[in-house]
Order: C-alpha cells, then sequence, then structure tokens
C-alpha cells in the first residue's frame, strides 16, 4: 500500500470571473521512503497541492489518502517548511522550534531537549535566543526546517524552501538538507519538496512529478536513477535537466 | 551618536510643547474679558422636522469650511515640515503636543478669543466652532502629507533635479501625487473626527453655554430635552443619510482613486471594493459631479494654460534683482511674525500671571483628587473597550465571515458620531439611574470603543497568511494560535488604538462630566465637571486655567511615560518583518 495517495485532486478558488480552476485530475501516489520533487511553472498549483496534502485545505473534488485513510482534518504526521520561513517575529529561535512540540503535549522538559537536538542538527548553535529577524535568510529557514523536523513528521512537505535565498545560500542548504535526509537517525521517511528550480528537484530527488500550468495537470513522472551524491557538472545530470525543462516548456 | 540626537530632539520637542501651550493658553486668556459665564444670545432653536434641512445644511457648512480650512493648512504645514530639517525640528512636536490636547477642553477659550475678535457677533461663535473642528482634523492630515514626502525614495527626487524640473513643477509631478494616498485616508479620518466635534460644540451650545448654534447637534439636543422621540430619531436618520451619502459619493470614490498614487512597487493583492446595488449607483454620482464641475472650469483653465504655455517658465536664477527682492520680503515678514507672535506671548504671559496672582479658591485643592476620580472613569471605559474589542477581533482573525461581515457594520456605527447619541444617552442614563455617573462612563466609551475595534480588524487583516497556516500545520490548539500568534501580532495595533482612544477619551470626558438638561445641571465629581463648571457657572479663569493645565499634564505625562515606551516596545518586538 503507498503511504499517500492522491486521486482525482481538483481545485477552484472563487475568483471575481468565475472560478479559479487551479488544480485538475491530479493523481498520484508516494511509496514509503521516497523523496518527491514537484517541479513546474508558476501558477501551476504544486503550492496548493501541498496544503491539500498537509490537510490545510480541502480539494475541490478528489481525496488524499494517507496510510488508506482519507486526510479530512491537519494530517499532524507531516510537517511544513515555508518558502517564506512563517516564523513568528516575536520568538526567539528556540521557542519558534518548540512551537510544534507544545502543540502536540510534549511536557517543557522534554520540549528543550528535542528542540537543542534539532538545533544542532541544522548547525544553529549559538543562536538559540536570537529573534529571527537578527537572523539571514539561510539561518532563518534553518529555524524553519528544525521547527518541522523537531517534530518527527513521517512526512516532510517543503514549499518552495529554498527559492528566497541567494544561490549560494541555497546550495549549502540543499548538501545539508541531503545529509539531513540521510543520516542514520532521521526520523522523516518521506520529503515531498515543490520547486521551480529543475536542478534542486534533479538534485534531490528519487522522482520528479512535471505539472503544467493553469490548471495544474500531472505531464511527467520521471524517475531520477543518478547515483548519488550527484554531480551537477557530469553530462547525465544536465540531460535530465534539460528533459524536465522542455517538458515544462512544452505545456507553457 | 544617533542615540543621543534622538535624545535632544526629545528634549527639544518637550521643551517646544510645554512652550506651545503656554503660549496658545496665554493667548486664549488674553483676549478674555472679565469674569462671569457667557451669555451671548438666549438660544432660538423650535424643534421641528421641517427645519431638518436647514439644520443640516448648516451643521454640514461648518465641517466643509473647516475641512477646506485643515486641507490647506495640512498642505502648506506638511511640506514645510518636510522640506527642512530647521522646520521640521519646530513644526513636528508643535504637532504632536496639538494631537495630544483634548481639544473640546479650548472650545470654551476659543469662543471666547473669537468672540472678541468679531466685537461680540454671533459669527463670533461659528469660527469657534469651525476652529474647534479644524483643530480635529489638521493635525493628522499635516502629519499624512509630511510622512509622504519624507518618505519619497531619493531617486525619484533626483531624477526630478536632472531633469531640471523644479518648483512648481516638481511639486505638482512629484510632491502633490505622493501625498494623495495618505491625505485621502486621512481626510476620511478627519471627516469622522469633525462629525464627533461639531455635534459636541453644538450640544455645548444650548446646553451649559447658551449661545446661538444652529445644527443637526443643536436640533438633537433640544430635541431630547422636550423629550420628542420622533424628531430625535428624524435627527439622526438625517444625519446617518449625510454622512453614508458623503462616504458613497465622495470618500470611496476618492480612495479608489489615490490607489493610483500609490508608491509601490508590487501590486497590491487586495481587490476594490465592490458596491451593492443602489449605494453602487450612488457611487456613480461622485464622477459625474467631477466632470462637470470640470467641464464648467475647462475654458477658464485652458485659457490660462494657454497663456503660461507661450511665455517661457520663469526662472528665478535669471532676475537676481527679484531675487533680493524677495529675500527682504521674506525677512520683512518673518520679522512681522516674529513681532505678533512675541507681543502675543507676552500679552498672554501678563495675562496669565495676572490670573495667577488672583486668590486660589478653596476647590483648587479638589482638583488631584477630580484627576483620579476622572481617571478611574478613563480606566472603566478603557476596560470595557478592551472587553469587547479583542474578542471581536480574535473571532474576525479565526472567521473571515465574520471580519467580513462585522467590517461594513462597525465602519457605519463607528462614522456615526457618537455625539450624536449623547442627548438620548443621557437622558435615559438619568432616568434610569437617577445620576450622571454611569452614563459618564458610557459617554466616554463612545468616545473611546472604535478608534481600538478599527485599529485591531486592520491589525487582523495584516497578520501574514503563512504565520496563519504555519500555525494550523503545527496543529496549535485555539488557546496556543492565539497566544503564540493573534494576540502578539495585535499588539502594535492594540497600542496605536488605545494611543487614539485615550486621546478621544479624555475629549469624551470633559463633554460626560456635564450635562445640563432641562435647566437642571447633572455632573459628576471630576476633572471635566469642574473645567465645564469653572466655564460656564462661576467663569473663574484661575480655575479655568488650573482644571485645564492638570488635564494637559495628565494626558502628556501619560503619553510621554507609558503610552510611548510601550508603543515603542510593541513596535520594536512585535513588529511583523521577519
Amino acid at each position: 500500500m503507498a503511504l499517500l495517495e492522491l486521486k482525482g485532486i481538483c481545485k477552484s478558488f472563487p475568483h471575481a470571473k468565475g472560478n479559479l480552476r487551479v488544480l485538475e485530475d491530479l493523481s498520484f501516489t508516494v511509496e514509503e521512503g521516497e523523496m518527491v520533487a514537484v517541479v513546474g511553472p508558476s501558477g501551476c498549483g504544486k503550492s496548493t497541492m501541498l496544503r491539500i496534502v498537509n490537510g490545510l485545505m480541502q480539494p475541490t473534488a478528489g481525496q488524499v489518502l494517507y496510510k488508506g485513510r482519507q486526510v479530512d482534518a491537519i494530517n499532524l504526521e507531516c510537517a511544513l517548511v515555508f518558502q517564506s520561513f512563517a516564523l513568528m517575529p516575536w520568538l526567539s529561535v528556540k521557542a519558534n522550534i518548540e512551537i510544534g512540540l507544545e502543540a502536540r503535549g510534549l511536557p517543557p522538559a522534554e520540549r528543550e531537549k528535542r528542540a537543542s537536538v534539532y538545533i544542532d542538527k541544522v548547525g544553529l548553535d549559538g543562536f538559540e535566543e536570537a529573534y529571527p529577524r537578527e537572523l539571514s535568510g539561510g539561518m532563518k529557514q534553518r529555524v524553519g526546517l528544525a521547527r518541522a523536523l523537531a517534530v518527527e513528521p513521517r512526512v516532510l512537505l517543503m514549499d518552495e524552501p529554498f527559492s528566497a535565498l541567494d544561490a549560494l545560500t541555497a546550495i549549502t542548504l540543499r548538501e545539508e538538507l541531503l545529509d539531513i535526509w540521510q543520516a542514520a537517525d532521521m526520523p522523516v521517511h518521506n520529503i515531498i519538496i515543490v520547486t521551480h528550480i529543475i536542478e534542486e528537484a534533479v538534485e534531490l530527488a528519487d522522482r520528479i512529478l512535471v505539472l503544467s500550468s493553469g490548471p495544474g495537470r500531472l505531464v511527467a513522472d520521471l524517475k531520477v536513477d543518478l547515483p548519488r551524491p550527484r554531480d551537477r557538472r557530469k553530462e547525465s545530470f544536465n540531460a535530465l535537466t534539460d528533459k524536465v525543462f522542455s517538458l515544462i516548456e512544452e505545456r507553457a | 551618536m544617533a542615540m543621543n540626537k534622538t535624545d535632544t530632539r526629545r528634549a527639544n520637542s518637550v521643551i517646544l510643547s510645554m512652550l506651545a501651550v503656554a503660549i496658545v493658553l496665554a493667548l486664549f486668556f488674553a483676549y478674555r474679558r472679565g469674569g462671569g459665564g457667557l451669555h451671548l444670545h438666549a438660544p432660538r432653536l423650535y424643534v421641528s422636522a421641517r427645519q431638518l434641512p436647514y439644520y443640516a445644511f448648516c451643521s454640514f457648512s461648518r465641517m466643509t469650511a473647516a475641512y477646506i480650512l485643515a486641507l490647506a493648512f495640512s498642505l502648506v504645514y506638511g511640506l514645510l515640515a518636510a522640506r527642512g530639517a530647521m522646520w521640521e525640528r519646530v513644526l513636528i512636536p508643535a504637532i504632536d503636543i496639538a494631537q495630544s490636547v483634548p481639544v473640546v477642553g479650548f472650545f470654551p477659550a476659543a469662543i471666547f478669543f473669537f468672540v472678541a475678535l468679531a466685537h461680540g457677533s454671533r459669527f463670533g461663535v461659528e469660527m469657534a466652532a469651525v476652529f474647534l473642528i479644524f483643530t480635529s482634523q489638521a493635525w493628522n492630515m499635516a502629519l499624512g502629507v509630511y510622512e509622504s514626502v519624507r518618505t519619497l525614495p531619493n531617486d525619484s527626487l533626483e531624477a526630478l533635479d536632472a531633469f531640471g524640473a523644479t518648483g512648481w513643477l516638481r511639486l505638482k509631478r512629484l510632491l502633490l501625487p505622493a501625498c494623495v494616498p495618505k491625505l485621502v485616508y486621512n481626510s476620511i479620518l478627519s471627516w469622522v473626527a469633525g462629525w464627533y466635534y461639531l455635534i459636541a460644540c453644538e450640544i455645548i451650545a444650548v446646553g451649559p453655554a447658551h449661545y446661538e448654534l444652529p445644527g443637526l447637534g443643536s436640533y438633537l439636543m433640544t430635541a431630547a430635552e422636550k423629550g420628542r422621540t420622533g424628531e430625535q430619531v428624524a435627527g439622526l436618520l438625517t444625519l446617518l443619510a449625510i454622512i453614508i451619502l458623503m462616504d458613497v459619493i465622495v470618500w470611496q470614490p476618492l480612495s479608489i482613486w489615490a490607489e493610483k498614487f500609490r508608491y509601490e512597487f508590487a501590486a497590491s493583492s487586495a481587490p476594490p471594493p465592490v458596491a451593492i446595488g443602489m449605494l453602487g449607483a450612488l457611487g456613480a454620482v461622485g464622477p459625474v459631479i467631477l466632470r462637470t464641475v470640470r467641464a464648467a472650469f475647462r475654458p477658464i483653465l485652458r485659457a490660462i494654460h494657454s497663456a503660461l504655455a507661450t511665455t517661457r517658465p520663469f526662472n528665478a536664477a535669471e532676475h537676481p534683482a527679484l531675487r533680493r527682492g524677495w529675500r527682504i520680503v521674506r525677512v520683512g515678514l518673518m520679522a512681522l511674525l516674529f513681532f505678533f507672535a512675541a507681543y502675543g506671548a507676552i500679552k498672554g504671559t501678563g495675562a496669565l500671571i495676572r490670573t495667577l496672582l488672583q486668590p486660589w479658591p478653596a476647590a483648587v485643592r479638589q482638583i488631584p483628587l477630580a484627576t483620579g476620580a476622572s481617571m478611574l472613569r478613563m480606566i472603566a471605559a478603557y476596560l470595557i473597550t478592551l472587553a469587547w474589542t479583542i474578542p471581536c477581533a480574535i473571532a474576525a482573525s479565526e472567521s473571515q465571515i465574520f471580519a467580513r461581515r462585522m467590517a461594513p457594520i462597525a465602519e457605519i456605527l463607528g462614522s456615526m458620531p457618537a455625539t450624536a447619541l449623547f442627548p438620548a444617552i443621557v437622558m435615559f442614563m438619568i432616568r434610569l439611574t437617577g445620576g450622571m455617573n454611569l452614563a459618564s462612563i458610557l459617554l466616554i466609551l463612545t468616545g473611546m470603543q472604535w478608534y481600538v475595534l478599527f485599529n485591531l480588524l486592520a491589525g487582523v487583516s495584516q497578520i501574514p497568511e503563512d504565520l496563519k497556516e504555519a500555525a494550523r500545520s503545527f496543529g496549535l490548539s485555539r488557546m496556543a494560535t492565539w497566544r503564540t500568534l493573534t494576540l502578539p501580532a495585535l499588539l502594535p495595533s492594540l497600542l496605536t488604538g488605545s494611543i487614539t482612544a485615550w486621546g478621544g477619551g479624555w475629549n469624551a470626558l470633559i463633554l460626560s462630566e456635564y450635562f445640563v438638561y432641562r435647566a437642571t445641571t447633572y455632573k459628576v465629581f471630576g476633572l471635566g465637571a469642574m473645567l465645564d463648571d469653572a466655564t460656564y457657572q462661576t467663569g473663574n479663569g484661575l480655575m479655568i486655567l488650573l482644571t485645564l493645565l492638570s488635564m494637559v499634564l495628565v494626558v502628556i505625562v501619560l503619553n510621554r511615560l507609558m503610552w510611548r515606551r510601550l508603543y515603542n516596545i510593541a513596535t520594536d518586538r512585535y513588529r511583523i518583518d521577519y
């Protein structure tokens, strides 16, 4: 049984001129242990898809099955990492990371222990008491990542996590994400990452789903068989990047 | 270094503010003649719904006159303050203090001043009313102009410089358009505030002061005194109709038009509000009026334009003699201004000292206690305000449907001048409780609550969507969401709202502690009542001066020691800028 299954997902929003269709008949499955990247042009509904998977939004039609059960509320076995980081500006790094733990009813001592583990893991040592506005973009997203990891989700959902960062910072963070992902003590079983940066998808994912825009439909479902660590200068890497790019361009 | 600068500026502003208060007070009292109450004309007011259009016209004219004055003032004042550091140092602290002074307290003084100026004619009363409304409208508009010009990106100023566009062209093409959004926004706020004070001074006119100021406020007051409910309702409906019509015909089209001038690169995500049915149709009236007026003036404008087009643009640099002349004229004007200011200040200070040298009545010793009593009333009203506005804001943050339904209702209720309901509320409460204490708190409440509510609702709409999503995604409970997201995010707006609310509250306080109803004076023990008593009954200048001064002092001390600090903490720590 697939861990996650999307069946005929449609989503439309009320709009000035009728309904705006964002997703249309989107179906795919995610197997246990996969890292899936969803790519597509802006406005293809990939972020909306991620929110439906999380249970933040309900689809207009179709259903999401998680471990065979329909998702109709927030799925607490998922954790979301935001493009804009979405950190509470009035809470310290530590308090931000503890938000999800508090919501799950962990006692303070336990929260503290867990937070410090993940602060260490993402390299935020020494910044526990800092406020988000005192941090650089890369550091903020480290907080976002630690906050999501701290709840030890089965599925990590990432919504354009590195798109608001400069290119060099994004490369560093991607490498760190892979290190964390491949570590033996990693509680996360799956990652679904939404991005418009094709190299990012090719570098990270086991599988790439390509969406078309307006409304978002599934165009291609590609397996990425490149050996890790992947070298972005290799011919095979570029060939796959070109392939995904042309798939998107055809449908744009 | 920067710290030092702000410190000296703050110190300067305190000294300047105190000086400003002293001068204003001194000026008023210098022109005050003798003691005794105010008895100019016995008010001639006949309550009849047939005269309503006339009263409405009177009130509306006063509003319009005051608004035009405020608009002109705010443009000149704001542009001057934004232009030079020297102007800025004087003008901005002056506005700061003018904003925190309870305007209503100065109304009697303003009447003395203007009536003396108009040699005892009714016109003086009119001028005093217009002046009071003006003071309730001008400051925030002027600050809006100042902020708009000050926050202009430097490169757009440089671009105009680079193209040699200076003087009038610079004003027309950059400075004035840049002011439009904030000026329109503040105009709407000012217009609402204006109604509040207009009705207030018309009520004072019929109530304690006894002079003639025909208008909706005096009509409502007379109708309430005579116990004519039907006519009271008719008056309130007329007022409501004027306010809604103004909003639909003038303010809404204006704010849509003002959107064009927004100096932002990113497009605003909020769609323009869609008017509904009848009101939407009325919204088209504004542009039609505008087009007609423009068409009527077009030949004249075209003539002027063509006359100007054929002459070369005036360049001052080419006429050294003219420039020298202008410099002399300017120095002369400044000297004249300085002379008048000095004359007024000396005469005022003299009057001030003479007043203070009078034997102090025993009632003076009660001022601290009265201040405490008034403070308690203010705090009670403020707590009631918080008790209902915060739950409302939280509900609005949780349910978009509630927010959307609530906004227009609150907007209409909030733009109704609460003073118009004063007569009805007081009559009712006096009949119910036999005293003024509860009525007084209720009246202060009406002067406070909307400021807090509107600021909170604005704050709710500014909570970023991704933070809300984060809270939901991590499974935060309702309580946890309030604690970690909603309340911290609303703190800056709560403080902005509270500061304005307390400003409104002090004004309402003066009106609320002392009420004349069917020739009986109802009052409570408090600072506002003492001020009113001194003004309308005993005419004791010393008491007026001392009560006013204590009120101003309390306001300033509260602002400097409490509100400003809290506000700085709130904006420092709880601003949303991650």
